[in-house]
């Protein structure tokens, strides 16, 4: 009888000591508008996403006078069809992603990118002690070959699309590695899986690379860049048509200027871009990502 | 027609061609998995492991992260309280509709086998394949979660149901319906009370399932412990994945205590008896304030999982909902059937993935199950000799392997298959290797703490009158021992089989080959068309693989 009662008392006693995280969104919705629901891609470290686009958003909600939610995704697959279903109102996309978003939701519009994704670049590094040299030209890239080679996530821009694009230009596929080629799941992932050896090289985005070196996170002893790649359009900021409707025709506008308007010297704003690794925001148009959606076809990714 | 003949022909099948088959297939499965030819071992990812190992000096024990690792435990123990909900619900009305009982009634033949036969579809496809699906009806809402895992083990449990209906003795429904009862009061009165038991046993067996896969689930971005696994995983922070990974055992650990507990408590049949449907068992005197207070205690549960998972229950009969269904419905028809080939050559690869994670399981199983079995090891155990027994130091030692091998069990079978995977992903590379060590280390924490109850549930009297007879330790042990729990073991293996078959999708999700690799690239690729093909095969496979199960256990019978 006594254990009963203490087994009893042992289920309800972590109920009551502890509440739910959901209160939070139950305070932004108090005003009565449905809030913009923005999301990301996992495209790094989840940790460092979620602190990110809480200052965003905070910054979106006083701009644009509604309230603002960011909604985490722990898959890019799942951030693509949350948007085509939605859920998701502004999405920060790489470029296969947004491309892939884009043609399951007629009239979406890319609007906004960085001042470096119209000139972006991926960089193969490699560890220091699997003998691989500096490559000079795309044809180079033939030494990869016996070599093992781990990619970033399926749906990457900078860390599949393109590098395996521009492997292929140089007449290396992906049954040439030694074993099977990996699939990491995010940049961050594929730095520290090569640093350690896991893997020979691998294919990361240059600005998270760059960040890392700037943060001295990476060991420059163990890993080195190899190559980097030639420049092709990435990141952009997606949006659903359906805001229009929610929020009126000039909507879109609205929050263009807002993310155009952010500016480096003001401390609060230089943080939301200095966690976005932008110095400033810049219009783009869908036709920017014609040989992003080409390069998809052709690879598979696009159906 | 064929595949009834081929049961019939099946059942004359003896043991020693099984055998055999069963030693090609492995063979054949080593071959597949390139066990001879490529390069399988990764050296360059030892130090990543090695430093994983250390990190369980010292978990990280903030006072965040540990509050972080309650929540997410909560979060996990409310989807598993949900979805045991909703699955157990449907059982029962899809199991009494597909029970050849309840059709009987009505003198109706035909009904139950085609209910039976849409069941298999649900099944056969895993719970991680119905979360990445149902995100596109329901969006990103903890709804898909709950359904992603009531939908496959509801009709699993619909299937058992219907099995335990069918086989329940049917003399008092008889009577009933004789006495001019209507046959749903017949039913209702005559039949579930005896099928009671069992009913409410397997029940507790899936609420232990649904806590497993509610783990899993977190990997599709559920959240819950799952998810934070797959992130402290992912950015390589091992010290908060042990934490979580103790959160983890704690949960499913007590789980399984507390249902094996209430189980013995109210003399109700051990786990699911997949062979034996006892219903003579005596019962033991109910406890009515132990009921009471189990009953109460299920109730807050419930209201509290339903309050913390904060489901959107409306999305459920919203149009929307029903056009989003249809059109993706649209989208993936017609199946594309293009890659035939490429299909057939990764179905293989499955299928070897499974025998060697269940091979694997299965023999490791059978030893540790003995060193996890209290009356085997423990001192006035069935092997013991009494003048050894007396020994203090001895006693110890017996202590300390069997509550070893216990934690050892509970420990690989807490940690989901694809975190299992993705750790082996570190020194082996990507191939069915990894998925089949890791397919096979859940499995094995699975079948052996099964198989440990089978020999706590030995009959113990012919051991002894061998004992008597005079037979030595091992003599027992070859003639008394063996016989009496290997068909047991074997039913509980060709079982756990094709639960692994169903598992080597989501192993394949984190890249660990086979069809679940191809699926994560078709999922990516939004190729709704061939993704439908890819499921298709993977049905076939599964039920290939029932069908076997099936008759290889009507041998053993």
């Amino acid at each position: 009888m006594r254990f009963s009662w203490s087994s009893f008392l042992l289920l309800i006693l972590p109920l009551t000591a502890c509440s739910p995280n959901v209160s939070k969104t139950a305070t932004t919705a108090q005003t009565n508008i449905q809030p913009l629901v923005t999301g990301a891609i996992p495209d790094r470290d989840p940790e460092k996403l979620q602190r990110q686009y809480g200052k965003l958003a905070a910054y979106l909600e006083k701009e644009l006078g509604i309230p603002v939610e960011y909604k985490p995704v722990t898959d890019y697959t799942a951030a693509v069809t949350a948007f085509k279903v939605g859920e998701l109102d502004l999405v920060w996309f790489g470029g296969l992603t947004g491309v892939q978003a884009r043609l399951q939701v007629p009239g979406a519009e890319a609007i906004a990118q960085r001042d470096i994704d119209e000139n972006f670049h991926s960089v193969f590094i490699a560890n220091k002690n699997s003998g691989l040299k500096l490559i000079q030209n795309t044809a180079e890239l033939q030494q990869l070959k016996g070599h093992t080679f781990t990619f970033g996530s399926e749906s990457s821009t900078s860390g599949r699309l393109m590098p395996q694009y521009f492997l292929q230009q140089a007449g290396v596929q992906l049954t040439d590695f030694k074993g099977e080629p990996g699939f990491s799941g995010d940049h961050d992932k594929t730095i520290k899986l090569v640093e350690a050896g896991s893997y020979n090289a691998g294919a990361v985005n240059e600005k998270v690379w760059q960040e890392r070196v700037k943060n001295q996170e990476v060991d420059l002893n163990r890993v080195q860049v190899i190559w980097r790649t030639p420049t092709y359009y990435d990141y952009h900021w997606l949006i659903h048509p359906q805001v229009q409707q929610r929020y009126g025709k000039d909507f879109v506008q609205k929050v263009q200027n807002a993310l155009f308007k952010l500016n480096p010297q003001i401390i609060e704003q230089k943080e939301i871009l200095d966690l976005l690794a932008a110095s400033k925001f810049i219009p783009t148009q869908n036709s920017n990502y014609t040989q992003i959606e080409a390069i998809g076809r052709e690879i598979g990714k696009i159906k | 027609m064929i595949i009834l003949g081929f049961l019939k022909r099946s059942s004359l099948i003896s043991w020693r061609t099984w055998g055999l088959l069963f030693a090609i297939s492995f063979i054949w499965s080593l071959h597949i998995a390139g066990i001879s030819e490529r390069d399988l071992v990764n050296q360059g990812g030892w130090n990543l492991v090695w430093r994983f190992v250390v990190a369980a000096i010292h978990p990280e024990l903030s006072r965040e992260f540990l509050l972080l690792t309650l929540n997410a435990s909560l979060k996990t123990l409310a989807y598993a309280v949900c979805s045991t909900f909703f699955s157990i619900l449907i059982g029962l009305i899809a199991g009494v509709l597909s029970s050849e009982v309840w059709w009987s009634i009505g003198n109706n033949q035909t009904p139950w086998l085609f209910g039976r036969g849409i069941l298999a579809f649900p099944r056969a496809i895993h719970e991680l394949i119905w979360g990445l699906f149902l995100i596109n009806i329901f969006g990103l809402d903890p709804l898909v979660a709950i359904l992603a895992i009531a939908i496959p083990f509801g009709a699993i449990t619909a299937k058992v149901f219907s099995e335990i209906l069918d086989e329940t003795p049917r003399q008092p429904l008889l009577a009933l319906l004789n006495s001019g009862a209507s046959p749903f009061s017949a039913f209702v009165y005559g039949l579930f009370p005896q099928a009671f038991p069992n009913l409410l046993s397997y029940s507790f067996y899936r609420f232990e399932c649904s806590i497993r896969s509610a783990a899993v689930l977190g990997i599709i971005g559920a959240g819950g412990l799952g998810y934070q696994l797959l992130l402290s995983l992912q950015s390589l922070r091992y010290e908060q994945m042990w934490t979580l990974l103790g959160a983890l055992i704690i949960l499913s650990g007590s789980t399984d205590f507390g249902c094996t507990w209430l189980r013995d408590r109210w003399g109700l049949p051990s786990r699911l008896d997949l062979n034996v449907l006892n219903f003579q068992q005596h019962r033991k005197l109910l406890q009515r304030d132990s009921v009471f207070i189990s009953i109460l205690a299920a109730i807050i549960l419930f209201i509290f999982s339903f309050w913390y998972v904060q489901a959107d229950f409306s999305k459920l009969w919203q149009v929307r909902s029903y056009e989003r269904l249809a059109t993706i419905i649209q989208i993936a028809l017609p199946p594309n059937t293009s890659q035939l080939n490429q299909l057939f050559t990764l179905a293989t690869r499955t299928l070897a993935m499974s025998i060697l994670a269940i091979a694997s399981a299965g023999f490791g199983g059978i030893i540790l199950a003995f060193l996890a079995a209290r009356n085997f090891v423990l001192p006035q155990g069935i092997l013991s000799d009494a003048t050894k027994s007396s020994q203090l130091h001895l006693t110890f030692l017996r202590w300390g392997v069997l509550l070893c091998t216990r934690f050892f069990l509970l420990f690989i079978r807490a940690v989901p298959e694809p975190i299992w995977a993705l750790i082996f992903l570190f020194v082996l590379f990507p191939g069915i290797l990894p998925g089949a060590i890791a397919l096979g280390l859940h499995n094995l924490g699975i079948l052996g703490r099964l198989m440990a109850e089978v020999v706590e549930n030995l009959d113990q009297r012919p051991l002894r009158s061998l004992q008597a007879a005079g037979a030595t330790n091992p003599q027992v042990f070859l003639y008394g021992v063996l016989p009496s729990t290997f068909p047991r073991f074997f039913a509980y293996i060709l079982y756990r089989w094709e639960v692994c078959m169903r598992a080597t999708v989501i192993v394949g999700i984190v890249g660990a080959g086979g069809l679940g690799r191809l699926l994560t690239e078709q999922l990516s690729s939004f190729d709704y068309n061939s993704l439908l093909t890819t499921l298709i095969v993977f049905v076939i496979l599964t039920f290939i693989v029932d069908l076997i199960s099936a008759s290889v256990r009507k041998t053993l019978r």
